[in-house]
């Protein structure tokens, strides 16, 4: 009874309140203090040194081998021997052979590297750890240069626009179907993008193991994928709250699966920007034709949702570009300036959108089934989505 | 960024759709930098490479005063002992050995926690004549348990080895003296024998024992010695540098100075640990090789020897020309990894 007296006062916010708020805070400085001046009763001093060294990247030019890396130890730690394929040799480290916590470096080798051969160095820090970096295979680093970029346009192109056009020229027939029929494809295209959700959060989880430990890449992914799945469902839900027209609705959707799809395809960019600059893949013809059978599901999934609409050819154009075109941003991210942290960031908004337009669609598709119950439909569509991604996944695996 | 998970490429043939452009841009910056000078300035000119990237090398010195030794003067630094002579007439030669843990920067910004018999790697030089007592004052500064084994003829509580008596392990703070008579002539050396053996002895306990014949070598203008190692920075019992008297690139970054036409004899002793062999080759030059020293008739005229552990032998040579000449392990991979050496021959 008296509660109810006293709680405007508490809310209130005053300056008690902020004392009070302080108190705990107040305490901990007094506690930090204490364990720094003390150690606490601990006896906090490492028997050996620990260290960690993140090679981030490596550049090569004609008789240079540059190496980025950066100290995520504990510590500030200092460069002291190189030694490339079992010699010693010298190096120059900028800004400074000492690196502070989670400072970044470029350690220059003038090294006569052959084209096409394996290299193997060992870092040595003056604490006499050692940290290998493998160079597999020993090209010249692509330069942003008018001929590479049109190279990684190119890849992005094949990789991305194209199929995703491919399959929107599909709009006109499927127009012709019947609402059984739609309902199908759009539980297709939530399995199509089931199976790249997954695929992307797999792939997240794969590059967050390169991140540094400090920078926590599997809580990044976390945070990227619930913050982009809140999100895009707040947009959502307010603009069915401003237009509420189901047609308007439906194109919403649509654009959302364009923007999710366009999400992964840059997390693939990037993938393949970087594996292209370190030399782990050659693309080849084959292997370009499995991109486009594959990826022409995606144009199918965008379309989708507006079938039994008639949205304009600009929108479907933008729509289309959404999707792929972030595969060739992708590649020159990816192919210039490959960073896991960066990657992960990426893969892990798209696995948050994809996932999000999953759940669009399926309110869609209860709407639909809400007026006439086909559960076969559903189940056989989504699994026909997740098969034919599948399917023609063997093609490029 | 290898997981490509849902695109994993084939990584054989096919059309590399960059693949010419890769190639493009290198032979662009072919000729782009074919005029470049590189920007790094190597100590010893003479291995320059010009436009082919830099040579194996440090750059940089050690701090010898805090390591406590040089290897340029371990080279000439025999220690003949303190002389005196016995009642019987015969030459009685004492030595002080004290082993000490010491860090030692091994190449520049890496210090090497080891093991030393008087602070230094290799530990002294000992030097006695055939037929002289010899007493090694040894006492143990460090905090474990070693010895000094000597190759040679002595009884068997002078061995140096665990289970022969209290020289066979010198507690710390402990000492011992090791004393017998110098035989048979040659060149020898000596070692920590407790066990974990390899440990011992990677972390530096060695030096070398030279027993000159009475009647003594024939002269020579100069005589160095020269101990081959290896270090093991990061104990995991495979060496990371190779080197010349303890330091890495020590005689590549100081050349060692001759003259055209001086005899020199070196004295050549291997105790590389982990590794099979060792091996030395003289650039431009061949020498007269004489195994264990045992002999005063060579055994071979060559250019290049190869030694086991614990083999040694004596080379002399002078050289016919002046100029830079190499000398280096060839096990190459040695050599760049620090077993690399220069003599500079002044006309």
């Amino acid at each position: 009874m008296t509660q109810t007296a006293s709680q405007p006062a508490t809310r209130r916010f005053t300056f008690q309140t902020f004392i009070l708020l302080l108190v705990p805070i107040l305490l901990l400085v007094g506690v930090i203090i204490l364990f720094l001046s003390t150690g606490g009763g601990l006896d906090l001093a490492a028997p050996v040194p620990v260290e960690n060294l993140t090679v981030e990247r490596y550049h090569l030019e004609r008789n240079s081998i540059e190496l980025h890396v950066q100290n995520t130890g504990p510590e500030e730690l200092t460069i002291a021997s190189v030694i490339i394929n079992e010699a010693v040799m010298p190096f120059t480290v900028s800004p400074s052979a000492t690196i502070p916590r989670l400072g970044r470096a470029n350690i220059h080798v003038n090294y006569a590297w052959s084209y096409g051969e394996a290299y193997g160095i060992t870092i040595f820090t003056g604490n006499a750890i050692p940290f290998a970096v493998d160079i597999p295979v020993a090209f010249e680093t692509p330069q942003p240069s008018p001929r590479t970029f049109w190279s990684f346009t190119l890849i992005g192109l094949y990789v991305g626009v194209i199929p995703i056009f491919l399959g929107i020229f599909w709009f006109p027939a499927l127009r012709q179907l019947g609402r059984r029929t739609m309902t199908f494809l759009m539980a297709a295209t939530a399995g199509l993008l089931i199976f790249l959700g997954i695929d992307t959060l797999v792939e997240a989880l794969e590059v967050a193991a390169k991140v540094p430990s400090a920078f926590q890449g599997v809580g990044l992914i976390g945070i990227g994928a619930v913050a982009t799945f809140l999100l895009l469902d707040a947009i959502s839900r307010r603009q069915t709250e401003i237009t509420g027209s189901e047609t308007e609705r439906r194109l919403a959707v649509a654009m959302m699966i364009a923007i999710g799809i366009g999400f992964h395809n840059l997390g693939e960019g990037l993938a393949i920007g970087a594996a292209y600059n370190v030399g782990e893949i050659a693309l080849g013809t084959f292997l370009v034709v499995g991109f486009i059978i594959q990826n022409i599901t995606e144009g199918l999934g965008i379309i989708a949702p507006v079938l039994r609409d008639r949205p304009s050819l600009s929108r479907l154009a933008l729509m289309g570009l959404i999707g792929g075109a972030p595969a060739i941003v992708g590649a020159w991210i990816g192919g210039y300036t490959p960073s896991p942290f960066l990657a992960v960031l990426f893969l892990a908004i798209g696995t948050g959108a994809i996932f999000e337009v999953v759940y669009e669609i399926a309110k869609l598709i209860q709407k639909d089934t809400a007026r006439q119950s086909m559960p076969m439909s559903v189940f056989s569509g989504v699994l026909t989505g997740m098969l034919l991604l599948w399917i023609t996944g063997l093609l490029i695996k | 960024m290898k997981s490509l998970s849902r695109r994993d490429f084939l990584k054989v043939g096919g059309f590399a759709v960059l693949g010419t452009a890769g190639a493009t841009t290198l032979i662009r910056k072919d000729q782009s930098h074919a005029t470049d000078q590189p920007a790094h300035v190597h100590p010893s000119h003479a291995m320059q490479q010009g436009d082919h990237g830099d040579l194996p090398g440090t750059v940089g010195e050690v701090d010898h005063e805090k390591n406590g030794f040089n290897p340029t003067d371990i080279l000439t630094d025999f220690d003949a002992g303190e002389v005196s002579t016995l009642p019987n007439g015969q030459t009685l030669r004492e030595y002080k050995i004290v082993a000490l843990n010491k860090d030692i920067e091994i190449v520049p910004g890496i210090e090497f926690p080891a093991w030393t018999y008087n602070g230094r790697i290799p530990g002294p030089t000992l030097r006695a004549t055939e037929g002289d007592r010899i007493r090694i004052h040894f006492s143990n500064g460090s905090n474990h348990p070693h010895t000094i084994h000597f190759h040679g003829f002595h009884p068997s509580e002078m061995d140096g080895v665990p289970g022969t008596g209290p020289g066979g392990l010198v507690e710390p703070g402990g000492s011992f003296t090791y004393e017998f008579d110098a035989e048979p002539f040659g060149l020898h050396l000596y070692h920590c024998h407790i066990f974990p053996l390899a440990r011992h002895i990677a972390k530096g306990l060695y030096g070398t024992f030279i027993v000159d014949p009475k009647e003594g070598r024939p002269p020579v203008d100069r005589e160095l010695v020269m101990v081959m190692n290896g270090i093991d920075v990061d104990f995991d019992d495979a060496n990371d540098f190779y080197a010349v008297n303890g330091i890495p690139f020590h005689y590549q970054n100081h050349p060692i100075q001759i003259r055209v036409g001086e005899k020199v004899r070196i004295y050549l002793v291997n105790i590389l640990e982990f590794d099979l062999i060792n091996s030395f080759h003289l650039h431009a030059n061949f020498f007269h090789y004489y195994p264990t020293g045992t002999s005063l008739t060579p055994s071979e005229f060559t250019d290049t020897i190869i030694q086991g552990q614990a083999q040694r032998g004596i080379l002399e040579f002078s050289y016919k020309y002046p100029g830079m000449y190499m000398f280096h392990a060839h096990v190459t991979e040695f050599a760049e990894l620090g077993w690399n050496g220069m003599f500079e021959v002044l006309p």
